[in-house]
């Protein structure tokens, strides 16, 4: 605890001390672009600096009604899940990563690199890392092969860092939300102070949605914070194959289990 | 303002709780028969004696090395062979194990499990 009380007072004094040079620093800079380098946490959990305020919750998909309709009846079947004990096995149970855009979301903290040509992302949790070349013309859909993070090219408009990111796996989703092989990710990332910076988001897929899906990350600098490695390893979570929720295993790794997991029937409310 | 930060690490979780009780958190005491220090989750293997002199081997799940290693742990904080106290929010299937709420060492320190756990409601 002691630990955490002095990290936070260093924030702090990080933080707020530079204010009132922060926004004109950062502007002067423009395109200064080594403003970004360094670790950061997500911003707007707890309100650091009043004049900058959190980012919004992101917003519902705006799916068309088709597929509105099965996000919402997918969102409902986790949530019975969860209040039934067993919740669904997903992603992080799986050990897979984020993948774009949820990684932006600064689960864990993050830290941002700058060198010649390219901005590289490093998300501590699941190790995930994205590549953003500079003034780069990006790949056409068909060239582009799907992964988690995709193709990102970027360019500086002035004090805003600009990507475009394709090539993202259909499975990859973000909150659940569907999308077709041509989605696009649009972000805009620029700083708010000489410690905070946000990501505009904009999700664009005419094949899913009504309209663009916006949404907006901020950050806050974490000062002197090394990014810890992530190897997702181990996991005793597993699938329970009557119900598909995540069961866990019991015992001693290597240990004889005293007794066979008992099948899930009437779990306790 | 420490603690309004661990609260608001709770809007991190890494996925449902819904699997353990945390309404009915109990105290499990107990040897350490194994610390698994690994993403995505440490774990705590714990052989206890109930009151009527049974063993039952718990398995403790605990966050991740990351959010511990924020909140103060050490991973070799703990070792094959300490006693050690838990509060966990137990399974729902019955089964020995549960999420752990908060730990107390032999030397009498005591840890949460970071935000995304949630707070012991027993001491």
């Amino acid at each position: 605890m002691t630990t955490l009380i002095r990290t936070l007072a260093a924030t702090l004094a990080v933080v707020i001390a530079p204010l009132h040079v922060g926004l004109a620093q950062a502007q002067a800079g423009a395109p200064g672009h080594s403003a970004l380098t360094g670790a950061w946490d997500r911003y707007g959990t707890v309100k650091l600096d009043p004049r900058v305020t959190s980012a919004p919750p992101v917003s519902a998909p705006p799916l068309k009604p088709t597929y509105k309709a099965e996000w919402e009846a997918q969102q409902k079947a986790a949530k019975e899940a969860d209040a039934r004990g067993q919740p669904l096995y997903g992603g992080y149970a799986q050990c897979l990563p984020d993948g774009m855009p949820a990684m932006m979301m600064a689960m864990f903290p993050m830290e941002v690199l700058q060198t010649p040509g390219q901005i590289t992302i490093i998300q501590e949790a699941y190790n995930q890392v994205r590549r953003i070349y500079l003034n780069q013309k990006q790949l056409p859909i068909d060239d582009a092969e799907p992964g988690f993070w995709g193709h990102s090219v970027g360019r500086w408009e002035g004090d805003t860092l600009v990507v475009n990111t394709v090539g993202i796996k259909e499975e990859v989703r973000f909150r659940g939300v569907p999308h077709s092989a041509n989605m696009q990710i649009d972000e805009r990332m620029r700083m708010l102070s000489k410690n905070i910076f946000e990501d505009q988001v904009t999700v664009t897929d005419p094949e899913y949605l009504t309209e663009p899906w916006k949404f907006t990350w901020k950050y806050v600098r974490k000062p002197g914070y090394k990014i810890l490695e992530y190897v997702c390893e181990a996991n005793r979570e597993y699938q329970d194959p009557q119900t598909g929720g995540i069961r866990m295993r019991i015992g001693t790794p290597g240990a004889a289990s005293p007794t066979p997991p008992p099948p899930v029937t009437a779990p306790k409310p | 303002m420490a603690a309004a930060l661990l609260v608001s690490a709770g809007a991190r979780a890494h996925h449902s709780f819904a699997m353990f009780d945390h309404d009915h958190q109990v105290k499990i005491s107990g040897t350490v028969t194994h610390f698994q220090w690994t993403n995505p989750h440490v774990y705590i293997d714990l052989d206890s004696t109930n009151g009527q002199g049974e063993l039952r081997h718990y398995t403790i799940e605990c966050a991740n090395p990351g959010i511990l290693d924020r909140v103060g742990w050490k991973f070799n904080m703990i070792k094959v062979g300490d006693k050690i106290t838990t509060i966990i929010a137990p399974l729902r299937t019955g089964e020995a194990g549960g999420l752990l709420k908060q730990v107390t060492l032999a030397d009498g320190r005591k840890f949460d499990n970071g935000g995304p756990a949630g707070k012991a409601n027993i001491q």
